[in-house]
């Protein structure tokens, strides 16, 4: 049994101090007797330990007992299974307890280590060779943890390659389970996978920065004019925290936000969650409510009532008022007029204020003479990234 | 009562028998047919028989005025004839709170399959706002093995005296949303269930994309482009959704592969229109593919 948490990890950089043993003793052959002595004997000790730790590699505790989880150490601990023996006695359960550890490892998303799990599989020996053998699943266990395998890539949006489609013909032959499996996701995995009018990253990126500036763009997508800027607050006198400002702002928002009038307020409402691939980030906005003048007057003439058809040639009555309005732009929204997108590296009040103070020179002169409130939500999220 | 007994007798028979019979392990495979519309998911509400002719006679009258107002349009027979381009037939609106009656919200939570919460309700603005937080966390029973969704979805449509419907939407080619998002993406569940079993859980998806922000969008996707899956796995065999009988309307969203956290979704209306430069009639291939490949 494995008994310490680093057991892994001392196994691994025993074997690679093995190797390198062997390799001193071929580079090396006029050493002294005893010093050869000594090394015999210490290679003897790591021998029985490596012949301990085949013994005692247990498959379903081992994945957890690895010191670093990585990339590296997970595809090893696929290489140590597969040159234990020949047989390879127990790779189902090996291949179900290393796919329960995969995000651990953050290999959950990486198609080479599906293919190396795969590759676990002998070549051959589960093809089909007759007509009911591959209509009654031929090996049902190893067909199921295919399948199983193939899910958790679904699940994690890994799209497979047509190298796997081999492998897996290689195992199980043109009828098997996994086979279909892979067809079915081929077809329907390449039509969803661009089919987002909005292109983030696969990967997004980690960075808050990069994202806000991603999340700005995607929301200023409705506007082709918007302009993306960023600020640094340090430009602003008496700002307190110092940080990044991503602000979105078209040249139709600022001529809307000269036209507000002064004696109603405008704005800043936050922070909203924008959600880019897995990542989210916290946005704010400057909004000024509707004028009355400018709410949508909806025509009450029923095209389909009969019973009162005006003839335009007999009009004796009151001629009709002119309903035409000029036609709203897409930021004045049916609950406001949108004036200004943000992301700010801190997401406080100050920032915000920085926020206006660089809208004022870069453009927007007359907010300075605006009312400006601050309508913070409570804060559902506490970090900026999440993750 | 002298039912209640013999129902006892007998049980208590088949128990005898089922205990003699110790090495017979195997469980009864049920694979083949649907015993209720729920698959299992239906919660029994005990009620005596006493409260549901009380509660019967209640809603009996709302039920006459909807019969008498089917009756009406029956003599009427002044059906829409002209579907005119580009006009949008608005099926649900949330602008009215009683609107949000006829929609119901489940998550994993529900059914203690999860720990994800959601609710649908007016937003300040005056729309429907379908939000909450979303959690694959798995609850400790050792049995389920994912979770993290959350759904809404429209009641099943209804004429008087509860006799089921469903809608035609054979004049309509387009699906149209004006919706306000976080980013996210959802998916549209279309639910075709039809008399027998097999169909019950015939849904057709599509994906709502949403760009976040403060600004609407309006979402037009064509009925071709809704591919066919039943239990949430996509079949072989695919087929265009039958348009004249849609039984009801939803969305979902998941939190699995890091999706995890808070989600909003505001919805002004969920429309129809009539596209005529929409001629596809479905957008995924037909062909024949090998035999005992498919639907296995």
């Amino acid at each position: 049994m494995i008994r310490c948490k680093n057991c892994f990890a001392s196994f691994v950089t025993n074997r690679l101090r093995l190797q390198r043993v062997f390799q001193l003793r071929q580079l090396c052959t006029s050493n002294e007797k005893s010093e050869e002595q000594k090394e015999s004997e210490q290679i003897k000790r790591e021998k029985s330990h490596e012949q301990f730790m085949k013994q005692a590699l247990i498959l379903k505790g081992s994945f957890e007992y690895v010191a670093t989880k990585d990339k590296g150490n997970y595809l090893e601990m696929i290489k140590i299974f597969e040159n234990k023996d020949v047989h390879r006695r127990n790779h189902v359960e090996f291949i179900y307890a290393a796919l329960k550890n995969m995000e651990e490892f953050n290999v959950h998303k990486d198609l080479q280590v599906y293919k190396a799990l795969i590759d676990v599989m002998p070549k051959g020996k589960f093809i089909p060779q007759n007509l009911f053998q591959a209509e009654f699943m031929h090996y049902p266990k190893q067909q199921q943890c295919m399948i199983d395998l193939l899910e958790q890539m679904e699940d994690n949006g890994v799209m497979p390659d047509y190298e796997m489609e081999d492998m897996l013909v290689n195992i199980f032959g043109r009828r098997g389970h996994p086979v279909r499996k892979f067809w079915r996701m081929m077809y329907w995995m390449p039509k969803f996978k661009n089919l987002s009018p909005w292109v983030v990253p696969n990967p997004p990126p980690q960075d808050a920065f990069e994202l806000a500036q991603l999340a700005v763009e995607r929301m200023c997508s409705v506007d082709v004019e918007s302009v993306i800027n960023i600020y640094n607050t340090e430009d602003v006198e008496d700002s307190v925290d110092h940080t990044w400002i991503v602000s979105g702002q078209s040249p139709e928002q600022k001529e809307l936000l000269t036209r507000h009038p002064i004696k109603s307020a405008v704005y800043i409402e936050g922070p909203f969650l924008i959600w880019l691939r897995d990542k989210s980030i916290n946005y704010f906005i400057l909004r000024g409510d509707l004028p009355s003048n400018r709410q949508p007057v909806y025509d009450e003439d029923e095209y389909d009532d009969v019973s009162h058809i005006d003839v335009p040639l007999f009009g004796f009555g009151k001629p009709k008022k002119n309903k035409l309005i000029v036609k709203p732009s897409i930021h004045e929204q049916s609950d406001g007029i949108i004036y200004a997108v943000c992301c700010t590296g801190m997401s406080t009040k100050d920032s915000l204020l920085s926020w206006i103070r660089l809208l004022e020179k870069d453009g927007n002169p007359t907010i300075k003479d605006l009312a400006i409130l601050f309508k913070f939500k409570s804060p559902a999220d506490k970090e900026l990234v999440t993750t | 009562m002298l039912i209640q007994l013999c129902r006892k007798v007998l049980t208590d028979q088949v128990n005898n028998v089922r205990a003699l019979r110790t090495i017979h392990t195997t469980v009864v495979n049920k694979t083949f047919w649907e015993k209720e519309k729920k698959s299992g998911y239906a919660q029994k509400y005990p009620l005596t028989s006493k409260k549901m002719i009380l509660d019967g006679l209640k809603e009996f009258k709302s039920e006459l005025n909807l019969w008498k107002e089917e009756m009406k349009e029956k003599f009427e027979s002044d059906p829409i004839l002209v579907f005119r381009p580009g006009e949008i037939d608005v099926i649900w609106k949330f602008s009215e709170e009683q609107d949000l009656d006829k929609w119901v919200v489940t998550s994993d939570k529900d059914h203690n399959q999860g720990l994800s919460v959601a609710s649908f309700e007016r937003s300040p603005a005056g729309f429907g706002l379908f939000s909450g937080n979303l959690s694959s966390e798995l609850p400790i029973d050792g049995r389920i093995k994912k979770a993290g969704y959350c759904n809404i979805k429209s009641m099943r449509q209804r004429k008087s005296f509860k006799r089921e419907t469903s809608f035609d939407w054979s004049t309509y080619n387009t699906l149209v949303m004006r919706v306000r998002g976080d980013g996210r993406p959802y998916l549209i569940n279309l639910s075709c269930e039809a008399y027998h079993d097999m169909t019950w859980n015939d849904i057709y998806h599509y994906i709502l994309y949403t760009r976040g922000g403060p600004h609407w969008q309006v979402t037009k996707i064509p009925f071709s482009k809704f591919f066919y899956a039943s239990k949430g796995r996509v079949q072989d065999k695919q087929v265009a959704f039958p348009v004249d009988r849609v039984t009801s309307v939803g969305f979902s969203v998941s939190g699995r592969a890091g999706y995890d956290g808070n989600f909003s979704l505001e919805v002004d209306y969920i429309g129809l229109e009539f596209d005529p430069h929409e001629t596809e009639d479905f957008a995924y291939e037909t062909y024949k593919v090998d035999k005992y490949i498919v639907q296995t």
